[in-house]
């Protein structure tokens, strides 16, 4: 089964609109019943290695984000440092326990990229139709 | 062709910006504002909305290459 995510609309400085590929997510720790976030935003990102979010979102659940594993990244705007850590990812189709980068100088509420999300959909951009369609892939 | 609906767009441009932003559950109105999201996700409660949509909203709404 696929779901089909129109583009959302944000304003752009000076006047016009930018869209893009946005999925409703929440996260959590890992440990059973742990309660989970109120749902956020995060874009579609196959630019991303990782999923990515802003580190007021990990102190929310309660995690000392400075105490991850340190990973640096490498963005357009040059070296970026963002911590790991283990969490639960709630997407469609099930939850998914990923390692994922937590950083404050994210300017939006999270990335979702190549190890966490695209390693478990079928992602089809259409700029034509101005939405994105997403397949879980179930592995065996 | 496709038509761009800027409602959401024109809802953004009125929010406070490097801010986080509770948006109703159906995202077409502000129903709460925070410094950090814990703050925005209490705020939304308090205004009624125990499910809304989270946003951070950046310095400044430039297209984005991260």
């Amino acid at each position: 089964m696929s779901i089909k995510l129109p583009y959302k609309i944000s304003p752009l400085h000076g006047g016009g609109v930018s869209a893009c590929a946005v999925l409703n997510v929440n996260i959590a720790l890992q440990a059973k019943n742990a309660p989970r976030t109120k749902r956020f935003e995060a874009i579609i990102d196959s630019g991303a290695s990782r999923c990515l979010f802003h580190s007021s979102i990990g102190r929310f659940l309660g995690l000392q984000i400075e105490r991850g594993l340190v990973e640096d990244t490498s963005g357009i705007n040059g070296i970026a440092r963002t911590y790991l850590h283990d969490i639960a990812l709630y997407l469609p189709g099930g939850v998914a326990n990923i390692r994922a980068g937590f950083s404050d100088d994210l300017p939006l509420a999270g990335l979702l990229g190549m190890n966490g999300f695209f390693d478990r959909f079928k992602v089809v951009f259409d700029s034509t139709a101005q939405q994105c369609e997403l397949e879980r892939i179930f592995q065996a | 062709m496709t038509v761009i609906n800027t409602t959401r767009a024109d809802l953004l441009r009125g929010a406070p910006l490097d801010s986080w932003i509770a948006l109703s559950k159906d995202e077409t109105a502000i129903v709460a504002i925070g410094a950090t999201f814990g703050e925005a996700a209490k705020n939304s409660e308090r205004a009624g909305v125990d499910d809304p949509v989270i946003l951070k909203t950046p310095k400044i709404w430039l297209p984005l290459s991260v």
